[in-house]
């Protein structure tokens, strides 16, 4: 029998998710940057300075951002490197490629290079980065434990796994807000804006679906990290797990 | 949250070359004030130092003592004599644990304000205090006072979660 796995609250064949996974970032590529700002209120601009700022990332370093999209973490490391380093922003999905090299053209951003890939498979040598990071990427990935151990040798000694991605709340009050917000608003709003409800609907699941906090940083360590710990942001809706390779 | 704070820091020391990471590279040094919530890590690698809470790992030097302790240390009281009087426990190296005292004084934030704040949540107004201590380059105090106040206004409304990793 075909082995399974979740894309967002259906079960599909573990091999079809990733087609699937990239027909939802085609379909929303080039609304995806509004759709951020508008369905986040503009905070998921906050949780990536904070994420740039917890990376301690410095001039000269190596930085790889996976399932980067529209590059807005690539833009900020670049700064931080300086000329002397080097920031790649990988992607599985080419429309997302493709709207992440112009957002970095409209910023006046030079000097990132792109490359096309898969996460479960990161075609780089062993302890190459300083710092890898993946935003809101982590949870679309179909084998979460190989992509982390994949993170895990292709850092440095050293080097540091910044992985943000949405999580679980523990107040009540704010997990009945979400839901109604996460289900009923945002696939309407993407239906309205991007004229795509289903793909909305997808992202709204399979938030749901990934793994809590705790859950998490179990797998980051058990991916061969010496070191996990979290940071709440935005009361758990989004947590930042920062894993270090000593 | 002050230990992100602390770990802005003593990066931006570091990265003003005010401070040589030296000896402590690749050290793992685990620092307890017995008395208030201050249990953390200074992962010193890859030439910065990261500062977590995570418990899990092995770790080089095991220092605990009392802030009131730790506040005569950055006063400049000696290691060796604290650790004579029993008013501080070292397991491990001393001389590491001295390179990390070092560390803290030169930080020269107003370190009794962030201890004092520790059981608390930190608020923007807090972050301005580290300013004093960088009186390097004028500029830069004004963009870490100005990045670590945007910053620490959202992740710290979370009390919920005080306990929980952050
Ligand atoms: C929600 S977007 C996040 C984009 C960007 N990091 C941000 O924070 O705005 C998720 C991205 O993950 C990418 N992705 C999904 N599966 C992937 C995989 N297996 N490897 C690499 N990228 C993947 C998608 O193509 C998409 O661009």
């Amino acid at each position: 029998m075909d082995k399974t796995t979740h894309f967002g609250f259906k079960d599909v064949v573990t091999d079809d998710k990733q087609s699937l996974v990239r027909g939802v970032f085609d379909s929303v590529a080039s609304k995806y940057d509004l759709m951020n700002d508008v369905l986040s209120f503009g905070a998921h601009r906050l949780w990536k300075r904070y994420t740039i700022a917890s990376s301690n990332v410095k001039v000269g370093d190596k930085v790889l951002d996976l399932a980067g999209g529209t590059g807005d973490l690539a833009i900020k490391f670049r700064k931080k490197v300086g000329d002397s380093g080097q920031v790649i922003l990988s992607d599985i999905n080419a429309a997302m490629l493709g709207e992440g090299r112009k957002n970095l053209i409209n910023n006046g951003v030079f000097g990132v290079e792109f490359i096309q890939l898969n996460a479960q498979n990161i075609p780089f040598a062993d302890n190459t980065f300083d710092c890898v990071s993946i935003a809101f990427g982590l949870r679309n990935i179909t084998d979460k434990d190989q992509a982390l151990a994949e993170m895990h040798r292709i850092l440095k000694p050293g080097g540091c796994l910044l992985i943000l991605e949405f999580s679980k709340t523990d107040s009540e009050l704010l997990k009945k807000f979400y839901d109604f917000y996460s289900f009923s608003v945002m696939p309407k709003l993407g239906g309205i804006i991007a004229n795509d409800e289903d793909s909305y609907q997808y992202l709204a699941e399979s938030i749901r679906k990934h793994p809590d906090q705790e859950t998490l940083k179990t797998m980051v360590l058990d991916a061969g990290f010496s070191f996990c710990e979290y940071h709440n942001l935005s009361g758990g809706i989004v947590a930042l797990h920062k894993g270090i390779k000593v | 949250m002050q230990h992100f704070v602390l770990e802005q820091a003593l990066n931006y020391l570091i990265d003003q070359g005010g401070v040589n990471l030296g000896a402590l590279n690749g050290k793992v040094l685990h620092f307890a004030l017995e008395d208030l919530a201050l249990d953390v890590n200074f992962i010193c690698t890859n030439n910065r130092i990261f500062v977590t809470t995570d418990a899990t790992t092995a770790i080089d030097v095991d220092i605990k003592l009392k802030s009131s302790v730790f506040l005569a240390l950055l006063q400049g009281e000696d290691l060796t004599e604290l650790l004579r009087q029993d008013k501080i426990i070292i397991h491990g190296d001393v001389k590491t644990a001295q390179l990390l005292v070092d560390l803290l004084q030169q930080i020269d934030i107003d370190l009794e304000e962030v201890l004092s704040k520790y059981i608390g949540d930190i608020f923007a107004h807090q972050a301005g205090k580290l300013g004093k201590t960088f009186k390097k380059s004028k500029n830069s105090i004004e963009a870490l006072k100005d990045e670590l106040t945007t910053l620490l206004v959202a992740p710290s409304k979370s009390n919920l979660f005080k306990d929980k990793g952050i």
